[in-house]
């Protein structure tokens, strides 16, 4: 259990002169399930992005794997899968070409992707678009491909960019089964949600980020424990400072309703 | 499909690829999807056209077909083989170099597969070769589209031989300006940050698309006059004008002329592409590394004074519907990357193509007798854009944001286009035609004020006209970009447009000799403007 799969030292990222991320440490092992939250823009889908190599400009070292991924080459990539965030995703194939397509590139044989995509679809109760172009899917649908793409070669470490965007009730029932399964097997999950509930059951360990600065690192028992607080909601809103929700909503009301913006 | 008989014209050379590492099965592969969007371009469901399928780029290269054709006199000319063949490479390479500049600049920069395509275990270099040979794929099929009649030709009228140079300058031709082109923008991404970055990439654009209209302009003036021959005499800044390089070799192998500048020009046609290609081959991971600058948010924008925009805002748009749209098409026109990609370099073929034309009259006049003459009519080749930009009006990176302007309460959807295509007048047009106007007064005196005008309200008409012939799309900025790449309809009617403005020119040209008339001509057009607009936008 105690293999190591993910290393942060030092992560330090800028853009343009402003810091995102000021020196994360994180150490991920095998068949954790990470829940990476915090506010928007904290630096969450940086993180991610600079450990699937998009961003290659950070200091600090990142080891995927046991590899310092800015020496190893791309090849650590074929044991990861990823949902990103803001559903990036070729839409005029069918899901059968884009399926196929995106095993292909993870190595797989043309006919086992083929097969292994079908039979994912299935369990999601999508074989009758399997030939239909995912221009033509509504947005869960386009989520379930995505998600679906990122098990195909049955990788490692899965990096989860809010996966359960448009998917209803009972789909993400199944995915938060599918996730803790997985994690059984070994798979390690970094999962990266607004949806705190969700977060709360389904991770063992919850990193907090805020302000590209790491806040909390535990399980929720112990967030729990440490915060005296009922839920993770409110355990995020006393870590990120923020106590005036109730406030900031009448605001809100009283500029809709104001009538003397005329 | 085509797009499979493509790639397995590519499979032979499986082990060259291999040798660069490049993983050419991946490569191939995603060659295969790409080319199989490219074939499914369909237009949005928001819009009420017909659906069309099939790559429509394949479809439109007939239009190339067409160009060729241009290039067969040149082969009719005179017996200078030197002249004949860098005019002949000159053409070629400004025709391919503008489609290159203007239609694959986005396939070069494209960043929005990246998040797919690059946090896959693919080396970088395999995924900007497949870019690459993307590319070079439509290059190839424009070029044989382009060449294929005139090589024909050639091959009965010149002869085998020359018909073989003709077509190893071309490849090298084509290898030249892809990596010139690509060697361009990675200088810039490496060079330049955020918001810097994209404004200097357009203005790379445009700078490219006038050096090819120079260069070609230049060719002509290399030659001296003897009598009734044009003789060619080698001097050092000759190596740096690429048709030259071009056109020496036919030159050295056809004449036996081993005079040192035609050797030395010749070398360079052959070395040049080679080395310009490995250039690009080594800095390729950097390119790609480079390009995530392109994702990039720039945080500050900068606020500008905007009175005078304010003024014409009020004095143009009549209702508060118009002047929200108005401002709207003019953010989207100026900072949208994919348009201005695609719009910037004719901008600056609208800016450079007046001038040389005037300039080529003083080949033959003197400044006295060319500023007395009618030489400013020239300023009607900028009046070409209008329809090249008008089309793409319709088009956008970002067109799935059109949503919004079918869930909001809009009265008249017609404001839309009658704001966008305002914005672009003021925006694009008058900046070009001001800049223009300053040049030409100063060479032909305020004499030609009410000239200008007129000028001007025919652009406003040929405007309207444009759009009358290309709006596909109800709503501007409502189309994806990728399907922009010229169809063959489209370019049938920017050719009838080009062929209109030829008309205004000539009837202008009419005007002006009738005493008054000009003033008579002014009034007529702008009564036909107003009624026009009324009429279009009711």
């Amino acid at each position: 259990m105690e293999d190591k799969v993910l290393s942060l030292k030092n992560l330090t990222m800028s853009y343009s002169g402003k810091n995102v991320l000021n020196g994360i440490n994180l150490d991920v092992y095998r068949g954790q399930i990470i829940g990476y939250i915090g506010p928007n823009g904290a630096g969450k889908s940086t993180t991610l992005k600079i450990m699937l190599g998009l961003i290659d400009n950070y200091e600090g070292t990142v080891e995927i794997l046991g590899k310092d991924i800015s020496k190893s080459g791309y090849t650590y990539k074929e044991r990861i899968g990823y949902v990103p965030e803001n559903a990036e995703i070729y839409d005029n194939l069918t899901a059968a070409e884009y399926l196929t397509f995106i095993g292909e590139l993870y190595g797989l044989d043309r006919e086992v992707a083929r097969k292994k995509a079908l039979h994912l679809l299935i369990e999601f109760d999508m074989e009758h678009v399997f030939h239909s172009r995912i221009s033509s899917f509504s947005k869960g649908m386009r989520q379930k491909v995505l998600i679906v793409s990122s098990l195909l070669h049955n990788p490692d470490v899965i990096f989860l960019d809010e996966p359960l965007s448009g998917l209803d009730a009972n789909s993400v029932m199944i995915i938060k089964d599918m996730l803790e399964a997985l994690a059984n097997k070994g798979k390690t999950i970094f999962y990266s949600s607004h949806i705190m509930d969700v977060v709360e059951k389904i991770s063992n360990r919850i990193v907090l980020l805020v302000d590209g600065e790491i806040k909390a690192d535990g399980s929720f028992e112990e967030l729990k424990a440490e915060s005296q607080k009922g839920s993770l909601e409110s355990i995020f809103n006393q870590l990120t400072g923020f106590d005036e929700h109730k406030e900031t909503a009448e605001h809100i009301v009283s500029i809709v309703t104001e009538d003397t913006y005329d | 499909m085509i797009e499979n008989g493509l790639l397995k014209v590519l499979d032979p050379f499986r082990s060259i690829f291999r040798k660069f590492n490049i993983d050419y099965d991946m490569m191939r592969l995603i060659l295969q999807m790409k080319l199989t969007m490219d074939a499914r371009r369909v237009p949005t469901i928001l819009s009420q056209s017909k659906k069309k399928e099939g790559n429509q780029f394949i479809k439109g290269l007939w239009i190339y077909g067409l160009y060729g054709l241009i290039l067969i006199p040149f082969f009719f000319l005179g017996d200078n083989l030197m002249l004949q063949a860098s005019l002949i490479t000159g053409i070629a390479m400004f025709i391919l170099g503008t489609s290159m500049i203007s239609d694959f600049s986005s396939v070069i920069l494209d960043v929005r597969d990246k998040i797919i395509l690059n946090t896959k275990p693919i080396d970088s270099r395999t995924i900007n070769a497949a870019k690459v040979m993307h590319v070079s794929i439509y290059l190839t099929l424009i070029t044989g589209a382009f060449i294929t009649i005139p090589a024909i030709v050639l091959l009965f009228v010149n002869g085998f031989f020359y018909f073989v140079i003709f077509i190893i300058e071309i490849i090298l031709l084509d290898i030249f300006i892809l990596a010139i082109t690509s060697l361009a923008y990675i200088l810039i991404l490496r060079l330049f940050d955020g918001e810097k970055l994209k404004d200097m990439i357009n203005y790379v654009q445009i700078m490219l698309a006038i050096g090819m209209v120079i260069g070609y302009q230049i060719i002509i003036r290399v030659y001296d006059v003897v009598g009734f021959e044009l003789i060619y005499h080698f001097s050092w800044w000759h190596l740096l004008i690429p048709p030259l390089w071009f056109g020496a070799p036919f030159e050295l192998l056809l004449n036996q002329d081993y005079s040192l500048g035609i050797i030395l020009l010749s070398i360079l046609a052959i070395i040049v592409p080679i080395v310009s290609i490995f250039a690009y081959y080594v800095s390729m991971p950097s390119f790609e590394r480079n390009l995530q600058k392109l994702m990039e948010e720039s945080k500050k924008s900068k606020k500008r004074n905007k009175n005078l925009g304010q003024l014409l805002e009020r004095l143009l748009c009549f209702s508060k519907e118009e002047r929200a749209f108005y401002r709207f098409a003019s953010i989207m026109i100026s900072r949208e990357r994919d348009f201005k990609l695609k719009v910037y370099p004719s901008l600056g073929m609208g800016l450079i193509f007046p001038l040389i034309f005037l300039y080529n009259n003083l080949g033959y006049q003197s400044f006295e007798a060319l500023s007395e003459s009618k030489s400013y009519l020239t300023i009607y080749f900028c009046n070409i854009i209008i329809g090249v930009v008008v089309f793409m009006l319709q088009y956008s990176g970002k067109y799935k944001g059109a949503w919004v302007f079918y869930t909001t309460p809009i009265k008249k959807h017609s404001i839309i286009y009658s704001a966008t295509l305002k914005a672009f007048f003021v925006k694009l047009y008058l900046p070009i035609l001001f800049i223009l106007s300053i040049v030409y007064v100063w060479i032909f005196s305020f004499r030609i004020i009410p000239d200008l005008i007129v000028i001007l309200f025919s652009g406003i008409i040929l405007m309207l006209i444009s759009y009358k012939m290309f709006s596909v799309a109800k709503i501007p900025f409502t189309e994806p970009i990728e399907s922009a790449q010229q169809g063959g309809g489209s370019s049938v009617k920017i050719i009838l447009l080009m062929i209109l403005v030829g008309i205004f020119a000539t009837i202008h040209f009419a005007i002006s000799t009738i005493t008054f008339g000009i003033y008579v001509y002014l009034f007529i057009l702008v009564i036909v403007s107003i009624v026009l607009w009324k009429i279009i936008f009711r």
